[in-house]
């Protein structure tokens, strides 16, 4: 049994032009221990996702359709209060190390602790600070950094930092949301290791959003790319990389130089964003799609399913 | 240790500000139109008198040396003879500093800690009835000209109603009595100060309160605030603890900077309610054309500013972790 | 499956004819202003003060007992509560109320507008120059504008007058204007330093400007809106003082100003007894700040697009 179902999720945000439609019946199921990655650029509804699991989305957004269905409850139908209880103690969140995750006026260890103590009602502060050390270990930071402050920390002390806040109450389910963007290769590297790591050794499922499909291919066991709000390509990571079907997928993939091929004629594309706030009838990835043919314009695709365990919503590929 | 250095460096920058507020005063001393003399030496004293304090003053040498002493008399206390009173302007003075650090520090600690509260409170319920109402009262408040909205205070609560002295800091008659305690001295001089208070009182908050809200609501878009949810923490916990600390501090930067400009308010508050401090004897002093204790008046009221300049970066750098010496 | 495909660009941004650049902006940054209430009511504040201060000068022509320092009503000797004759009552040597506070709000935006017009000049100037030198130029202006801005002006004029005597309305909008630079400069300073590296600026080197030409035509240009924003806290700034300064009468005798009048009220003892004398000028110094304040909280909205309200994020 699944862990988390996600089923027809539908969201969008209230904006001065209209109703901006940011994800559009998006649906996927992960399973305990396991790890899924949502690929995208961006505006295309991947962070929306991650946050509507949370609950964490802004006033403005309503989700229109759909059910989050996380250890068989629906958390869209939750109160706010068992919502509060849920977060982090099941479902935690690894946010962009680049961001200012961490609270300039409290130390670390503090607020790793705060998370500690705020859902372990009967647990003393020793025993609290005991855990923050134990989980500083995990995640390779020395412990004479633990009562610094956020800004005496290098960035990739940070997301280490910030990974080590959301094992604190061991979760069941962690989403990262571009956990390594704007950390360098090296230290990008390492993150992805303490990710695979924690994830084999604690069980813990993983969600990964990020823009950059090399970096999913390496910590994920499937893949989702998104575009335009909908899912596109749907499958286990040696499918979706090693046969894309999808043309955006391709497009992606393409966009790579490797080293050990040829030089490939490099597919780029250009075009504006799809409108969101009306969307059109047909294939939204139409305009900018190579393969396109006259009916995709508009006649919305199906999904075509390639493999028990790959799909991809396009007419084209059969 | 750093902190040491910090205020170490600070105080010599003050000395150096001071320093340079004395050649200024004493420049322009020297270029205004009349006779210096007079001006430092009341023309009613007795020749004798007259001619030991012109000497002591340094009145009577050439321009170097006098700037000489008058850093000398400055730096051992001797500003002269006051015109009105007839005794050393320096004990007048320093009759007069607690009286306005009371009332000052008092009147600038409860508006920072009120606007700070309140303004927390106004960003809790933005549009809402009473966000606007607190907005509102504070632009208000804000924009009253002090010494009317103290003469409006005195004329109702003294007044009309009469819960409170017209002006004045003591009742001489609780003083004059040897039997008065502590307590009944102390409760005495707090309901003179009720009034004068609440008039600074409602011109400060006001500006407080709108920095506090501005930044609340500025705080409350942090990423940090983003996480502190995903903790799954309460609103009320993430407010307190996590938003409203890194809220404040443009406030106290704002105390810090709006302190001349308080010490004005302080100077008018004084001279309206009558209250004995620096502030009414600098105004005093220059109606009456006394320079000796006006020129000290001054001078004191620029070291306060410089010295509470000084406590305000110290309690931000305390504040503030992220600040490095 | 990979298609080789041309770039097209697309060039559908066809341009429209240009008006002035300067115009667009005014115009562009007015739609905004009208929307902000607070911008709505602050100007309308300030158009009815602009009115009185006009109309100021009529009321002695009309009969010269209504001038606001000399008139004097043959019949009324003394403070009186309003009445036909005298709409707000009459002072304690029977001048006419009303006409003083006309007189007050035209001396209130002179003095207003000229300080705070020569404290922007001064603190620009100083700010750009400090801004574009830089090291040794721009530490030594910095620190000459924390010594002053550290003085309380009210005082510094109060011992100024006590050394240089009673002093003249011009003198005191002068030394309102010497001290209450340093605030606009430390602004224009920062804006002038992040102006600095832009390529235009570079570009102005380069074809070998002078270093007075790039200040003054391509820096000034682009700090000036920041500038008209801060002349708006200036000028209630320099109302308040010049109040304060005559309220404790170290104001200029012939120039009939709110403070002063307030000053008349206060050391004539009918604080008690004349609210009609009393309660007019402090309101009107009052809604003046006030509504000098709301224009430029709502000018901030139109400069700053992030005040605005708010679209929505992704």
């Amino acid at each position: 049994m699944a862990l988390l179902t996600v089923k027809n999720l539908s969201v969008g945000y209230h904006t001065r032009k209209g109703f901006l439609k940011s994800v559009q019946g998006v649906s996927f199921a992960l399973d305990q221990g396991k790890s899924l990655g949502f690929v995208g650029e961006s505006g295309c509804g991947k962070t929306t996702i991650g946050m509507a699991l949370m609950g964490l989305l802004p006033n403005n957004a309503s989700v229109t359709n759909g059910e989050i269905l996380f250890e068989d409850q629906d958390l869209l139908k939750m109160s706010k209060k068992e919502i509060q209880q849920i977060r982090w103690k099941k479902i935690a969140m690894i946010f962009q190390a680049a961001m200012n995750a961490l609270n300039p006026v409290h130390r670390v260890s503090d607020q790793i602790a705060e998370a500690i103590l705020a859902h372990d009602a009967d647990i003393s502060i020793k025993t609290a600070m005991k855990q923050v050390e134990s989980l500083f270990q995990l995640v390779g930071i020395p412990p004479d950094r633990m009562n610094d402050y956020p800004h005496h920390y290098s960035g990739g002390m940070k997301q280490r930092a910030i990974i080590a806040m959301a094992l604190a109450c061991h979760p069941s389910l962690i989403i990262a949301d571009e956990p390594t963007t704007a950390l360098d290769v090296i230290v990008q590297d390492q993150i992805l290791s303490a990710i695979k790591d924690f994830q084999n050794k604690l069980n813990i499922s993983v969600i990964f959003i990020s823009h950059d499909i090399a970096v999913v291919a390496d910590v994920c066991d499937t893949i989702g790319i998104m575009f335009a709000g909908q899912l596109v390509e749907y499958g286990r990571i040696e499918d979706v990389f090693y046969s894309p079907m999808h043309p955006y997928t391709q497009s992606l993939l393409s966009s790579y130089l490797t080293l050990n091929k040829d030089v490939v004629q490099l597919n780029a594309y250009l075009g504006k964003t799809p409108d969101l706030i009306n969307p059109m009838t047909g294939c939204l990835f139409c305009e900018r799609c190579t393969v396109a043919e006259a009916t995709c314009s508009f006649r919305a695709p199906e999904w075509v399913k390639i493999s028990p365990t790959h799909k991809a919503l396009c007419s084209r590929c059969k | 240790m750093e902190i040491q250095k910090f205020v170490l460096k600070r105080l010599i920058e003050i000395f150096v500000i001071f320093f340079v507020i004395l050649t200024v005063l004493f420049l322009l001393f020297r270029l205004a139109p009349g006779d210096p003399v007079t001006r430092m030496v009341d023309p009613t004293m007795t020749p004798e008198d007259a001619a030991y304090l012109i000497a002591q003053l340094g009145l009577d040498q050439p321009v170097w040396l006098q700037y000489i002493y008058y850093l000398k008399n400055f730096f051992t206390g001797n500003f002269g003879i006051s015109f009105h009173y007839g005794v050393a302007v320096f004990s007048i003075i320093l009759n007069r500093l607690p009286n306005t650090i009371l009332l000052f520090s008092t009147s600038i600690l409860l508006s920072a800690f009120a606007g700070i509260f309140l303004g927390k409170i106004a960003s809790w319920h933005k549009g809402e009835k009473i966000d606007t109402w607190m907005t509102l009262g504070a632009l208000i408040c804000h924009t009253l000209f002090l010494p009317w909205l103290a003469l409006i205070m005195i004329w109702i609560f003294g007044f009309h109603i009469g819960w409170f002295p017209l002006n004045g800091m003591i009742s001489p008659e609780i003083w004059l009595d040897s039997s008065s305690g502590f307590w009944l001295k102390f409760l005495d001089v707090a309901h003179h100060m009720v009034l004068p208070l609440a008039t600074l009182f409602l011109i400060h908050f006001g500006s407080y309160l709108l920095l506090m809200r501005s930044s609340m609501l500025d705080t409350l878009k942090e990423d940090y605030i983003l996480t502190a949810r995903a903790k799954g923490l309460d609103e009320k916990v993430i407010r307190n603890h996590h938003a409203a600390p890194n809220a404040a501090l443009p406030v106290v930067t704002s105390v810090g900077i709006s302190l001349a400009f308080s010490l004005s308010g302080g100077a008018l508050t004084e001279t309206v309610f009558s209250w004995p401090g620096i502030g009414r004897e600098l105004v005093f002093a220059v109606s009456n054309s006394d320079y000796p204790l006006a020129q000290a008046s001054f001078l004191l009221i620029a070291t306060v500013v410089l010295i509470s300049n000084l406590v305000v970066d110290v309690l931000y750098a305390y504040l503030d972790p992220r600040i490095k010496y | 499956m990979t298609k080789n495909r041309s770039i097209q660009i697309s060039n559908d941004n066809k341009r429209s004819p240009q008006k002035s650049p300067m115009v667009d902006r005014f115009l562009e940054g007015w739609s905004v202003y009208k929307e902000s209430l607070i911008g709505k009511i602050g100007l309308t504040l300030l158009v009815i003060f602009a009115l009185m201060a006009l109309c100021s000068f009529f009321p002695p022509m009309i009969d010269p007992m209504y001038h606001p320092m000399t008139g004097v009503d043959p019949q009324i000797s003394h403070s009186t509560s309003p009445s036909w004759r005298h709409w707000l009552g009459t002072d304690f040597i029977g001048r006419d109320i009303l006409c003083q506070l006309l007189a007050g709000a035209r001396i209130a935006f002179m003095v207003g507008i000229s300080a705070a017009f020569m404290s922007i000049l001064l603190g620009t100037t100083v700010g750009m120059i400090a801004g574009y030198s830089g090291k040794i130029v721009d530490t030594l202006l910095m620190r000459l504008a924390d010594m002053i801005m550290v003085m309380p002006t009210l005082l510094v004029v109060l011992i100024l007058s006590s050394l240089f005597g009673q002093l003249n309305i011009w003198t005191i909008v002068l030394l309102i204007a010497l001290f209450r630079w340093p605030g606009v400069s430390r602004v224009i300073r920062a804006q002038t330093l992040s102006l600095k590296e832009r390529p235009f600026i570079e570009a102005a080197k380069v074809t070998g400007a002078s270093h007075f030409r790039i200040i003054f035509r391509h820096i000034m240009p682009n700090v000036l809106p920041l500038s008209l924003l801060y002349m708006t806290f200036r000028v209630t700034s320099a109302i308040i003082i010049e109040a304060a300064l005559a309220f404790l009468g170290f104001g200029d005798p012939s120039t009939v100003s709110w403070g002063m009048m307030l000053q008349w009220v206060w050391k004539t003892g009918h604080m008690f007894q004349a609210p009609y004398w009393l309660l007019p000028p402090g309101i009107c110094i009052s809604l003046l700040t006030l509504s000098f304040y709301m224009l430029g909280r709502a000018m901030e909205e139109v400069l700053d697009p992030r005040l605005r309200k708010e679209v929505a994020q992704e």
